[in-house]
């Protein structure tokens, strides 16, 4: 996920609110900051010489237009501190707020007052290099801002739904995209519409004539909240996108709000203009009446505090103190928190942040399951825990109880459906994932795969290293006893193992558990996951082949001597002669490619491998051979329908047609018995303990093959996996029969596991362990898919970590494994 | 795609009307053509002749659908010669919204448009200004002012010369820039329009010194002498080997202006920037080694084509070839397309000699099993000890530059960072080379070692035994992989 395009102070220039009056015409009412400076023209980034020679000619055209129209003395101007007021010679007025980001308010009072047309519709109009963005509100068309009480009373019960979808305020979009695929912010909702409900009784109908003559007096049709950006040339739909789709949308419906309930908007907008005006008269310096303006209007300090939140990126949280109460409101432009790649050299602005691809490999299906998510993640707080809660103890909303006791059981080593079973089940699962959705789109924590000390953590590539002598600080005042910063950072990149190797003692466990939250928090280390898929080995791959053979031909002998309906069946068996030793697959011919055919003889082949494989390799007795009538009958009906068009033909034709299939029959059985001589000269498969090294002649050419996703294997692949799977069984099998000699048993169990030496002997002795593993075996495949972690197998299946290494590690033989993050 | 074209003007009794437009109806109405306009003319026409102050610009609008932009530069021409004292007018386009109110995010790129419009702007604005090219033109009245008076458009009015009517004018520069993306338009005996729509790509990261370019195509093959003479001498030296700083030196161009010329290969893409590679360096797996895995896109036989080393015997095979979409200069010498001809042992390895292609499990194997901690001539040693001797058969440099390039693996780059000076960086003193090693620079964590060793001139043993004479204390030095 590629971090979107965000605000700075570079780009996002200011904001201004502009309303229109059905008889005086539109009003600029206030902007911010007071200065918003007049767009450079970005031609830095044009730059070619081509477009000299008509920038010299525009130039000229404007040139000559300004200076006749602007009757000021450049000097003057040049050195004007834009807070005074200016009086030219001829008595003119400068007044330093009526001139905003380089244009006359006059004039963008008019053309940021669009027409009817625009109303809750993006609104973008460019001027070169400004570009002015904004969602207008319209009056309704009778005129009136305030719905009517009565309709409003009929409307209380429904409130929820119906605002929701007119106003939007609460839910509209905020799904739109936040930074997390675990995290969707149903959690505005938690906030917004309950304020916004709370105050509903507070709107007590007043008297009401009174208030409709009011209504009308307002007069306001309009009101727009513009926004001045200055992206760079190629960032401009992006930088509109994001704007528009989590803050100025978002604004405005605030406002809209608030206009609808008290006529907010209006009477803010009466009093600041009010405000300007006597200041103009006074020549008041525009930063004290700026001042005055933002501490005695609520409608301009919110646009201050959105201005100066939404340039830093921060979560700007306005609070509108209207007639009916308070109303606030939060905004932001979600930020992922994480990555799932490197980002490419020149993306710089992406250094820091978290790489993982928890999110971002899971399949679909998993991720509608909410058990997965609650079992695969943990909450990380972002801030101290006692911030946090004091944060929430100062909210009065009833959630909040619910929230503090959430907090105070997030541990970043527990996973959600742990965090739900260890409070006791005060926290219903759907309270856990509200609140951690919640806190994670407030930027308060981020969603981790549970921290464990039996996993093992790298530095993060993407980690910033910029940061690093703040942080080594940070991390001496927090951690003072222990390693420096850059000499565990050293310690951790060095060689992966798992953390609790770093740690000298467990009585150290806890601090390192919680250095270890610390460097996950700046983004320090990431997880070093294993992904795995299935390996199947020659010696299998060849088994199965040679029994699909078997089973092929024995099924073409019990069609018997019938002949064969046509010569295209047997076309290709043609190049039987040389099958013997040849290229890729293993010198079988592809027999069967039906998939239903495969599914049939799957049973078969599972049977045949029960038996000995001595049993298998003699295909004409008939004891082995498998019966499929199921691919026998379609070659029996088309014989039938032969016959039954032979009939109507005349003797002479009929025997000519006798002869011929005759002839066919003949070269069918020659073939066949062909095969099946060639079938009987080849190697008759055989089972070792370990196929990895099996280096038999038979086996040379044959390579390895991968199965990419062991859950949806078909065919062939599917075969494979039944074949491994009876091997691990079998070797339980073996050791049952070894048990008496209980000395055998444990030495060829020692062989076994020569390459990585056992654990735990305890746990895995003999037959109950192999036994274990081969139980395991059809249970774990679904993990084998190169996208799952094998490290969230414990949390998956609930359990213990060391159980499922040791599982895995008895199927190593078959697996492929890749390290990253 | 431009949607429409359009020419508007201000007139002192009528207002702003539309005097031409391509295609006819696309702005306003006409008699006789049965479409829909593409938006609402009464809506948007205060943004296409706007107020005073926003005249000489380039504005630009979009419709309240959010399925069009109109790209506009109304010029205002002051001048006593008019009624009112001006004359304005507007050369505008039409093209789809690339803002996403309309929720769709496959708009047109509208940037190479401005300055077709601003050439427009330009060159009427000069006419008009020089000869009255647009004011004289009684044609030129709004649309639905105009009877059909039957004149001939070629011999206007101003019978004294002919020209062509601003509509089909507007018509040729539509379809030729749709088409072309070019134009050159002879608008009369004494001026032409020439337009192009440029392509925007963005910015190109910086290249530094101790980057190693690839070429993603034969420069040899399209370079000619009109090209600039330090750019032919730098890219003669980009091998897929040498470093930025060896290349400046070996080309005799200096450090910066090489690093400005690759800059321009890379601007138009053409070619990468890839890590210095040594045995004694690290790489490590990341998300992109499964689609190696899967072989997506027959990307595992590509790596064989590459990476496999041709041996003496086997003389055959199709060398030369260029394998499409591996934006590398990669000469396939792909000696046996028929593997089954090519008995290789179950490892993959080939024990007859004259094979060369490695299978493409061993190839997976050998990509997946570099690690984090692990340098690639440990790498080398492991699999030399499994019994897979490597280098007979891989050219381990194009191995990992493969997987470097697909994204199948990274660079593990190797800082020394010292605690006395990040110490001294927090508090903001000491900043400069205070115990004069020229190394202290490096050990803010922010410098590879592959920067010190480009810049120093070093390599990477002697910076390491550099460092133990390093002035601070014991303990003071750490050396960090990320």
């Amino acid at each position: 996920m590629a971090l979107p395009i965000l605000p700075s102070p570079s780009n996002f220039l200011g904001v201004a609110l502009v309303i229109n009056r059905s008889r005086d015409g539109p009003r600029f009412v206030f902007h911010y900051p007071p200065h918003v400076a007049a767009g450079s023209p970005n031609k830095s980034c044009r730059g070619d010489d081509i477009d000299d020679d008509d920038d010299a000619l525009l130039a000229r055209l404007s040139g000559s237009e300004t200076s006749a129209s602007s009757m000021q003395p450049a000097v003057e101007l040049a050195q004007w501190n834009h807070d005074d007021h200016l009086v030219t010679e001829s008595g003119t007025q400068i007044v330093p707020w009526e001139r905003v980001a380089g244009f006359p308010t006059k004039d963008l009072e008019n053309i940021l007052t669009p027409a009817r047309a625009y109303h809750k519709r993006l609104f973008q109009v460019s001027l070169d290099p400004i570009y002015c963005v904004s969602y207008p509100i319209y009056v309704p068309e009778n005129g009136v801002w305030r719905r009517k009480k009565k309709q409003q009373q009929q409307d209380r019960p429904e409130t929820g739904a119906s605002r929701k979808d007119d106003d939007g305020t609460p839910t509209a979009d905020t799904d739109a995209g936040t930074g997390t695929g675990t995290a969707r912010s149903t959690d505005k909702t938690i906030s917004d519409a309950d304020q916004l409900e709370g105050r509903d009784p507070a709107s007590k109908p007043a008297s009401k004539p009174a208030e409709e003559a009011e209504d009308k007096k307002s007069s306001m049709t309009m009101f727009n909240l513009v926004f001045f950006l200055q992206p760079k040339e190629h960032e401009v739909r992006d930088l509109v996108d994001v704007m528009f789709v989590h803050i100025i949308k978002k604004i405005n419906k605030a406002y809209k709000y608030c206009q609808q309930r008290s006529d907010f908007v209006w009477k803010e907008s009466k009093r600041i203009l009010a405000l300007k005006d006597k200041g103009r008269e006074d020549k008041r310096k525009m930063s004290s009446l700026w001042e005055e303006i933002l501490s005695s209007s609520s409608l301009a300090a919110s646009m201050q505090d959105i201005y100066d939140a939404v340039s830093q990126n921060k979560i700007a949280a306005i609070q509108l103190d209207t007639a009916e109460g308070m109303v606030t409101h939060s905004v932001q432009i979600p930020v992922p928190f994480h990555l799932s790649d490197l980002p490419q050299e020149g993306e710089g602005d992406q250094a820091g942040l978290w790489l993982t691809t928890a999110n971002s490999l899971m399949t679909d299906d998993e991720l509608d399951e909410p058990s997965f998510l609650d079992k695969n993640f943990a909450l990380l707080l972002l801030a101290d825990e006692k911030k946090i809660t004091a944060e929430l103890q100062n909210d009065p909303e009833g959630t909040a109880v619910s929230m503090v006791e959430f907090v105070r059981h997030c541990k970043p080593t527990l996973s959600f459906y742990q965090v739900g079973q260890q409070s006791s089940n005060i926290l219903t699962p759907a309270e856990v994932r509200k609140y951690a959705q919640h806190f994670i789109y407030w930027r308060r924590a981020i969603a981790i795969p549970p921290l464990h000390a039996r996993d093992m953590y790298i530095v993060n590539p993407n980690c910033d290293m910029r940061r690093l002598p703040q942080a080594s600080a940070r991390w001496a005042r927090q951690f003072p006893l222990l390693p420096a910063l850059p000499n565990f950072l050293a310690e951790l990149g060095v060689a992966p193992r798992p953390y609790k190797l770093h740690c000298p003692s467990k009585a150290h466990r806890p601090v390192y558990m919680a250095m270890l939250a610390w460097l996950m928090r700046g983004g320090w280390v990431t997880q070093l996951c294993t992904f795995a898929y299935v390996v199947v080995w020659p010696e299998i791959i060849y088994e199965v082949e040679y029994t699909l053979e078997a089973e092929d031909i024995a099924r073409a002998k019990r069609v018997g001597r019938e002949p064969r309906s046509s010569d295209s069946d047997l076309s290709g068996t043609a190049s039987l002669g040389d099958v013997a030793v040849a290229g890729f697959g293993s010198g079988f011919l592809p027999l069967l490619d039906g998939a239903s055919d495969m599914a049939s003889s799957t049973a078969t082949l599972r049977d045949l491998s029960l038996s000995h494989p001595q049993s298998v390799a003699d295909p004409l007795s008939p004891g082995s051979t498998p019966s499929s009538p199921l691919s026998a009958r379609p070659a029996l009906s088309r014989i039938a329908i032969d016959g039954s068009s032979a009939s109507q033909s005349t003797p002479a034709e009929q025997a000519a047609e006798k002869a011929r299939l005759e002839r066919i029959a003949d070269k069918a059985a020659r073939e066949l018995a062909e095969r099946a001589t060639a079938h009987a000269r080849k190697a008759v498969p055989e089972r070792t303990t370990h196929p990895s090294v099996n280096n038999a002649r038979h086996l040379i050419g044959i390579t390895p093959h991968i199965i990419l996703d062991a859950k949806k294997a078909t065919g062939k692949d599917s075969l494979y996996l039944s074949a491994i799977g009876q091997r691990l069984q079998d070797k339980a099998d073996a050791s049952v029969a070894a048990r008496g000699a209980a000395a055998a048993s444990r030495s060829q169990h020692d062989r076994s596991n020569n390459t990585i030496p056992p654990r735990d002997n305890g746990t895995r002795d003999g037959k109950d362990w192999d036994e274990r593993v081969a139980n395991m075996w059809p249970l774990f495949l679904k993990y084998f898919n190169g996208r799952s972690a094998l490290e969230r197998i414990a949390l998956q299946e609930d359990m213990k970590r060391k159980d499922v290494w040791n599982l895995l590690t008895a199927m190593s033989e078959y697996l492929l494994c890749i390290r990253h993050w | 795609m431009i949607q429409g074209i359009f020419y508007a003007r201000f007139f002192p009794q009528q207002g702003t009307k539309i005097v031409a437009q391509s295609p006819p109806g696309c702005i306003v109405p006409v008699a006789g053509v049965d479409r829909a306009c593409l938006f609402d003319f009464s809506v948007l026409q205060e943004y296409i002749i706007p107020r005073k102050a926003f005249c000489n610009r380039y504005i630009t609008v979009n419709d309240p659908e959010g399925k069009y932009s109109v790209l506009g530069f109304p010029v205002s021409i002051p001048n006593p010669r008019y009624d009112r004292n001006e004359f304005i007018f507007n050369f505008g386009l039409v093209v789809e919204c690339s803002a996403s109110g309309s929720g769709s995010s496959t708009g047109v790129d509208q940037v190479p448009y401005e300055r077709v419009v601003r050439r427009l702007a330009a060159t009427f604005a000069e006419m008009e200004k020089q000869n009255g090219y647009l004011s004289k033109d009684q044609e030129h009245r709004p649309l639905e002012d105009r009877t059909d008076d039957g004149l001939d458009p070629l011999q206007g009015p101003i019978g004294s010369y002919r020209r062509r009517p601003i509509e089909s004018l507007l018509e040729i520069i539509k379809e030729d820039l749709n088409n072309y993306g070019e134009c050159m338009i002879p608008v009369d005996d004494a001026n032409t329009i020439n337009m192009k729509l440029f392509p925007h790509h963005p910015v190109p990261p910086e290249v530094k010194g101790w980057h190693v370019p690839v070429a993603k195509m034969k420069f040899a093959d399209i370079v000619d002498p009109t090209w600039d003479l330090t750019l032919q001498r730098v890219i003669a030296h980009i091998d897929g080997v040498s470093d930025v700083r060896r290349i400046a030196f070996a080309a005799d161009v200096s450090l910066e202006l090489t690093q400005l010329a690759l800059r321009h290969l890379l601007y138009y893409d053409t070619i990468l920037l890839l890590d210095i590679f040594f045995f004694g360096a690290c790489y490590a797996p990341r998300p992109g080694i499964h689609d190696f895995v899967a072989n997506v896109g027959g990307m595992v036989d590509e790596c064989a084509n590459y990476v496999c080393v041709v041996g003496a015997a086997g003389g055959v095979g199709n060398a030369g070839s260029q394998t499409e979409g591996s934006g590398t200069r990669i000469t396939v010498t792909d000696t046996n397309s028929k593997p089954g001809q090519n008995p290789a042992d179950r490892n993959g390895a080939s024990s007859i000699t004259n094979g060369h292609r490695v299978s493409n499990y061993m190839l997976i194997k050998l990509m997946t099993t570099f690690c984090v901690g692990k340098t690639v001539a440990e790498w080398l040693k492991g699999h030399m000890d499994a019994g897979f001797d490597v280098l007979r058969f891989v050219d381990v440099r194009r191995l990992v530059q493969f997987g470097v390039i697909k994204g199948c693996l990274y660079r593990v780059h190797k800082y020394v960072v010292s605690k006395q000076y990040l110490a001294a960086l927090v508090t903001g003193q000491a900043r400069p080379l205070a115990g004069g090693d020229p190394l202290q620079l490096y050990t803010d964590g922010c410098h590879t070692f592959d920067q010190i060793i480009t810049e120093q001139n070093l390599t990477d043993a002697e910076i390491m035994e550099k460092l133990k004479s390093f002035p601070a204390p014991a303990g003071d030095l750490t050396v960090i992989y990320k």
